[in-house]
């Protein structure tokens, strides 16, 4: 692979025309993506679902409808993807996919010492780790456990920006507008200027939330690895684009090399997938991306793009023998088995509380793609810890102390790509019961120090407030009788939206807490 | 992406690159840092002390500054030097001992102190209030900026009464603008998605079509400002465009509160500043000191329905009476005193009066005022 040294200029006519489609494509797939996760915010626009990105994604549709034993209504979307990977092979991930761009992108910017010929090497040790990962994911899936979908592309990428790109640009931009406003440097531009990005482009409300460092970090992660070669994450990681490239066997699109190939190897040079093999040039279909560098690269212009008849499926160099399979299979299982006998898994955490219209099985629907986190208006839904057990690691959690499940928003239900959070009427969600309040009476100002506080009366927005004052007459400790309003818990009416727990004027832990429904039975015998 | 090139210019390049992208993360790891979700409540108590040079008393007061002598033009003491019970001893100055001092009530020649108007039609009543106060030019300049603030607290229908009626801050709003003025804003900080509660409660579409302009809180815009008088509240933060407007027209309903009884006019004011909840201790105190410095040239309380109970949020029709009333004064306490009487109450009960009337804020003697009391078809 001498392929600098003979650049024959005179003969590179190259064919640049697909390239830029291609880069087109790419950059205006990443600004929509990017769009729609900034627009993914109360109100929502009406024009495009924000989770577009998730309905179209086959890898997230199957695990859903595999994981939920039947097939999510977004299915659909997912269809045309999937019938382009049997026909076009893997040009999602070089055309669309947001996460490859970003990774192209890096690259193009040099952010990383990467880009040398030599380091294009293929690491054939590491070809199978996608499809290892793409089967535990599937067979997890199969069993109900949908946590490996935490490593699809899009997820991994939506989640770092809800939990810390776009929190970061918020705090710092707020820093920033506060410190100039404050300091009376040009205080009406910087007012108009706020105007312009709230809440256009980020929220009014300053919202935290947990794993932020983590998801960053992962992504990071998944950037810094293309210093060992480009494109690493979609070579050996990503289980969507296995999924793609198992469907990209079939596909009739193929690049030929013309016998005016004088094996200048720059095909193999410019390839970022490491794709072509060496000595036949063949590309292997399960890892060409279908970006047309070669075809642009080849000074000779031997490399041409053509549907091929009769379809077959296409050598490649990824093919299990039965024994790994059987053996990744069974690891597979015993992985499933071993997060189940997790004690975190064995009876669910009081306050495990789900979004409004959270299916009985939402676990084994969620994709954690923190789609629902990132359009909750009160930064109330955050992803969890092991509140649901390993299994449902990164599922939303409603957290009232961060903030309550808004009374006029219902928006959850609508952002879900897979009906894990069923979508319900305004009318519907404000009457679905998500939890019920119960008051610390040996915390509660009222209760324990015979102080009025009426916070979480005032704050209870049920047409019945589920929260009621009681006018007790009491003695106090100087022996002075006096009246207290104590707030009491009307269960029947309350839905759990936390916002008494939210707005409790105690230090740290609120007086009022919301705490999860009864197990149903089903839970019940599963735990013990 | 011309990879094969020499690497010597190229290195440079990277380098600097790299430098300035680990510099950037550097920068943004300690901002995320602050992303990580803690289980502490999201409340921050009030800061007790400014850090900031106080904008303050004076920036409140500035209605009465020379450099905007129209905004109150009716207020020369020499108008009515003698017979104005609630003038304060000295006019106000730019010195520190004045910015103390509380504004004194507008007083117009001929006009009534304290007027009540009943009639069914909120719009003509709320005119009628104002006309009968001496017209709303006689309160604010021509080119002025005007901030009417209604209670915006939730975001229930009018019929609920627990937000104020929409037709009586859109008529005030075109009031406004027929005296001259040149922006009227409208705000209110209350609790719930501010979006929500301006469309729910009917205001915002009442106040764009009437040609005023509803403003969305802005992190940004809070500043921290002393209340040099201040008994119990001696600093909190207030939204900026409260303390830059040339005058506040404060607009609000007449509801029970379960906690001070009443939420009256100066209770009203709690939805210009950030940090309510450093209020709830001594609330009447609490509120009365506010409204030192965040002080309305015109009260005007909507009592075409009143809360009787389950307030301030309200939610049942059950409690919600029918009264087709407004009562209008510059003077904030004989329209908090004067609206007791809807709930059967006397002044002296309100704990926010009390301490309004001895932060001399004006008086809940009725006695002492000029009453109109007005009936419309």
């Amino acid at each position: 692979m001498s392929a600098g040294a003979t650049r024959i200029w005179p003969l590179r006519r190259p064919r640049l025309g697909l390239r830029w489609a291609r880069r087109s494509a790419q950059v205006s797939a990443l600004l929509l993506f990017f769009y729609l996760a900034v627009v993914a915010v109360v109100p929502l626009p009406s024009a495009l679902p924000v989770d577009l990105f998730f309905r179209i994604d086959p890898l997230l549709a199957l695990a859903a409808s595999l994981a939920g034993r039947a097939v999510v209504p977004t299915l659909v979307w997912a269809v045309p993807v999937a019938v382009s990977a049997v026909v076009l092979g893997r040009a999602f991930c070089g055309w669309l996919c947001p996460l490859g761009t970003t990774l192209d992108l890096a690259r193009w910017l040099h952010i990383l010492p990467n880009s040398q010929p030599e380091r294009r090497q293929n690491h054939p040790r590491l070809r199978p780790l996608r499809q290892v990962l793409l089967g535990l994911l599937l067979l997890g899936a199969l069993f109900g456990v949908l946590l490996l979908a935490a490593l699809d592309p899009i997820t991994l990428y939506l989640r770092a920006i809800t939990t810390a790109f776009l929190p970061g640009l918020n705090r710092g931009l707020t820093a920033a507008l506060v410190t100039l406003f404050q300091a009376g440097v040009a205080p009406d531009a910087v007012a108009r200027l706020d105007e312009l990005l709230r809440p256009a482009i980020i929220p009014t409300q300053q919202i935290s939330y947990r794993f932020g460092i983590l998801f960053f970090s992962l992504f990071l992660g998944v950037i810094a690895l293309d210093a060992i070669a480009p494109r690493f994450w979609c070579r050996y990681i990503c289980p969507l684009g296995a999924l793609l490239g198992l469907g990209a066997r079939l596909a009739p699109l193929r690049l030929r090399v013309a016998p005016t190939c004088d094996r200048c190897g720059h095909c193999l040079a410019s390839c970022k997938m490491a794709a072509i093999a060496p000595k036949s040039l063949h590309a292997d279909p399960a890892d060409c991306v279908e970006c047309f560098d070669c075809v642009a690269e080849c000074p000779r212009q031997a490399i041409s793009v053509a549907f091929v008849a009769p379809m077959g499926l296409a050598e490649s160099r990824y093919s299990p023998s039965r024994r790994r399979f059987l053996v990744g299979a069974g690891l597979g299982i015993a992985g499933v088995a071993v997060l189940r006998t997790d004690a975190t898994s064995v009876g669910a955490d009081e306050y495990l509380i789900r979004p409004p219209g959270a299916r009985a099985d939402f676990v084994q629907r969620c994709v954690r793609c923190s789609e629902c986190v990132k359009v909750c208006p009160t930064g109330a839904l955050q992803p969890s810890g092991l509140e649901g057990g390993w299994e449902a690691l990164w599922s939303p959690v409603l957290t009232p102390r961060i903030g309550q499940c808004d009374y006029a928003c219902n928006a959850c239900g609508r952002v879900c790509p897979t009906g894990a959070i069923q979508p319900l009427s305004l009318a519907d969600k404000r009457q679905t019961v998500i939890g019920t309040a119960y008051i610390d009476e040996s915390r509660c100002i009222p209760w324990a120090d015979q102080k009025p506080c009426i916070v979480c009366e005032e704050m209870c927005p049920v047409p019945r407030k589920a929260i009621v004052l009681d006018a007790i007459q009491v003695t106090d400790k100087q022996g002075v009788s006096l009246t207290v309003k104590r707030p009491r818990v009307e269960r029947e009416r309350c839905i759990g939206c936390g916002i008494c727990e939210t707005r409790c004027p105690l230090p740290r832990q609120s007086a009022i807490r919301v705490y999860a429904p009864a197990a149903s039975p089903r839970e019940r015998d599963a735990s013990s | 992406m011309g990879e094969i090139k020499p690497t010597g210019g190229k290195l440079s390049r990277r380098v600097v690159v790299a430098g300035i992208g680990a510099a950037g993360v550097g920068l943004v790891v300690p901002l995320l840092a602050g992303c990580q979700a803690t289980p502490t409540p999201s409340q921050v108590p009030a800061a007790p002390e400014s850090k900031l040079a106080p904008p303050t008393a004076s920036t409140a007061a500035s209605t009465s500054e020379p450099a905007k002598p129209a905004a109150q033009p009716a207020s020369a003491p020499s108008e009515l030097p003698a017979t104005t019970p609630t003038q304060a001893p000295t006019q106000p100055t730019a010195t520190t001992s004045a910015q103390a001092t509380p504004r004194p009530v507008v007083k117009v020649a001929g006009a009534a102190d304290l007027v009540i108007v009943r009639g069914t039609n909120p719009a003509d009543i709320t005119r009628a209030a104002v006309e009968a106060l001496g017209g709303m030019a006689a309160f604010i300049a021509k080119g002025s900026t005007i901030v009417v603030k209604p209670n915006i607290c939730t975001d229930m229908a009018p019929e609920y009464a627990a937000t104020t009626n929409p037709e009586v801050v859109a008529t005030l709003i075109k009031m406004c603008k027929e005296a001259g003025a040149a922006k009227v804003k409208v705000l209110d900080y209350g609790w719930g998605s501010q979006q929500t509660n301006y469309k729910g409660s009917g205001i915002e579409d009442a106040v764009v079509a009437a040609g005023g302009e509803m403003v969305k809180i802005s992190p940004v815009k809070w500043k921290m400002t002393k209340i040099p008088n201040g008994k119990l509240v001696k600093a909190t933060e207030i939204y900026d465009d409260i303390l830059t407007a040339d005058a506040i027209i404060n607009v609000p309903i007449a509801k029970q509160h379960n906690l001070t009884q009443l939420t009256l006019g100066m209770k009203n004011l709690m939805g210009t500043i950030h940090y309510r909840e450093g209020f709830h201790g001594d609330i009447g105190q609490s509120v009365s000191d506010l409204s030192l410095v965040v002080r309305p040239t015109l009260t005007v309380l909507d009592a075409v329905r009143i809360l009787t109970r389950n307030g301030p949020g309200g939610g049942y029709l059950e409690d919600v009476k029918r009264l087709d009333t407004v009562v209008a004064s510059a003077d904030v306490v004989a329209v908090d005193a004067y609206a007791t009487s809807f709930f059967g109450m006397k002044p002296e009960d309100l704990q926010t009066i009390r301490a309004g009337q001895a932060n001399g804020l004006g008086t809940a003697d009725l006695s002492k005022l000029k009453v109109a009391e007005v009936k419309r078809g």
